[in-house]
């Protein structure tokens, strides 16, 4: 299902990408959406464990590949990922990559 | 309630004993419990222990080449493996394919696969593993959580609590089953933090009963489902399998031990093997997962056949009794 907040099919800008991450962490995690931050950190402040990363992965993976067909994150890269604004980052660069 | 042919998704690769106990188990409970079983693992090997390599009615073999290892990272494994046996039997439940899922393998592997393909009630923070705890002339107790979320928050405690009875209520009829907090004291007050701010949310449940300990497991009366956090459940349940090996063990190296107790035995030995067998992890049915959108059992990892069949009733009584859906009207509903 694709994320409510972004129903129209422009290029997804960073803004676009953090809210797309907040709606759907907020789902995973179940807490509200105010406490997801940019500069929030998955494990410490948040309380994802590793599960819960992968399932943010995988939902971002269907949501922005129906927009940007092979949108895939690399599964070596995911330790990397300690904060909300490094998976923006980390998104956004992939997009890119992809042109 | 349904009368319904229920198939049943298993993971042959799965397990100390696998795919050989598990493949023979899973033809018996097609024969036994008279259920369609879809059987996911390695085509050769695991047609190597059907008899005569002829698949018997009612049972499919899924061929699907992956395997996760017990050592191997559960959710990353998962992601990876996407013709894992366990991997492909949570799909099987998600499409519909089966009604329920077992394995014996990697326990994490299992709750990944079940969380990552099959999906979360909406409004469940995390899942639990519900096991059910031998009581010596009464119904099991509900040890929950047995091992899924080691890190568990107050709230989700509490969801545990609500998750476990309803499970108790379907599974044993237990009309308003009793809440105990696991301890280190039944009174109020006792326990680190985390149970101290359970405690006072719990307070508010119905059947809450206060602090429970250790030693009132395996007892009749003090509570029906005994919630604790996974890391704490897992140390409890360890700890009781252990126990019971060690006083099996002191049992019959006692019967041994002299010309009279071996005559004793005789007499002795067969009645308790029948009273033993309440306690044998392999017939007395797999541990649930609860909180995900399908029936999931996960069996001990040293399964043998008849454990296998124990997981199918298991699930069965979860299908037919409507587990899962119990558990979003409930559960969600309480907030």
């Amino acid at each position: 299902m694709p994320a409510e907040t972004h129903v129209e099919r422009g290029p997804l800008g960073p803004d676009d990408v953090l809210a797309m991450i907040r709606e759907r962490l907020a789902e995973i995690l179940e807490i509200d959406e105010d406490g997801i931050t940019r500069e929030a950190s998955f494990a410490d402040d948040l309380g994802a464990d590793s599960l819960a990363l992968i399932e943010l992965v995988e939902v971002l993976e269907e949501d922005i590949g129906e927009r940007t067909v092979g949108f895939s994150f690399d599964d070596e890269d995911l330790a990397e990922l300690l904060t909300v604004g490094d998976a923006v980052d980390y998104v956004m660069a992939r997009l890119a990559a992809n042109g | 309630m349904t009368s319904e042919r229920i198939t049943i998704a298993v993971a042959a690769m799965g397990g100390d004993n696998a795919p050989g106990e598990i493949v023979v188990g899973a033809l018996a409970t097609a024969a036994e419990l008279e259920v369609g079983v879809r059987l996911y693992g390695r085509e050769e090997e695991v047609l190597a222990h059907v008899p005569g390599g002829v698949v018997p009615d009612g049972v499919v073999v899924v061929d699907c080449r992956e395997v996760v290892a017990m050592d191997d990272e559960p959710a990353a494994a998962v992601r990876r493996m996407k013709d894992a046996s366990v991997v492909r039997c949570a799909q099987a439940v998600r499409d519909g394919e089966a009604a329920a899922m077992i394995s014996a393998g990697n326990t994490g592997a299992a709750m990944a696969a079940a969380l990552l393909r099959i999906g979360r009630i909406p409004g469940i923070a995390r899942p639990a593993i519900a096991v059910p705890v031998p009581v010596p002339g009464h119904h099991p107790q509900v040890l929950i959580d047995a091992g899924a979320t080691v890190d568990a928050a107050p709230e989700w405690l509490v969801q545990f609590a609500r998750m476990g009875r309803v499970y108790a209520k379907a599974r044993w009829d237990i009309d308003a089953p009793t809440i105990g907090l696991l301890s280190n004291g039944e009174e109020e007050g006792k326990g680190d933090q985390l149970r101290k701010t359970v405690f006072d949310l719990l307070r508010k449940e119905a059947g809450f009963v206060g602090n429970v300990e250790g030693s009132d497991l395996m007892q009749p009366g003090r509570a029906d489902v005994f919630v604790t956090d996974g890391f704490t459940g897992n140390v409890a349940l360890k700890s009781i399998e252990s126990a019971l090996r060690s006083l099996a063990t002191i049992v019959f190296t006692t019967l041994e031990s002299t010309d009279e107790a071996r005559e004793a035995s005789k007499v002795v030995l067969p009645l308790l093997l029948g009273a033993a067998e309440a306690y044998d992890p392999d017939l007395t049915g797999g541990a649930v997962l609860l909180g995900v959108k399908g029936v999931c059992v996960i069996s001990h990892g040293s399964s043998m056949a008849p454990a296998v069949v124990s997981a199918a009733r298991v699930a069965i009584e979860c299908v037919r009794a409507g587990v899962v859906q119990q558990l979003r009207e409930t559960v969600t509903d309480a907030g």
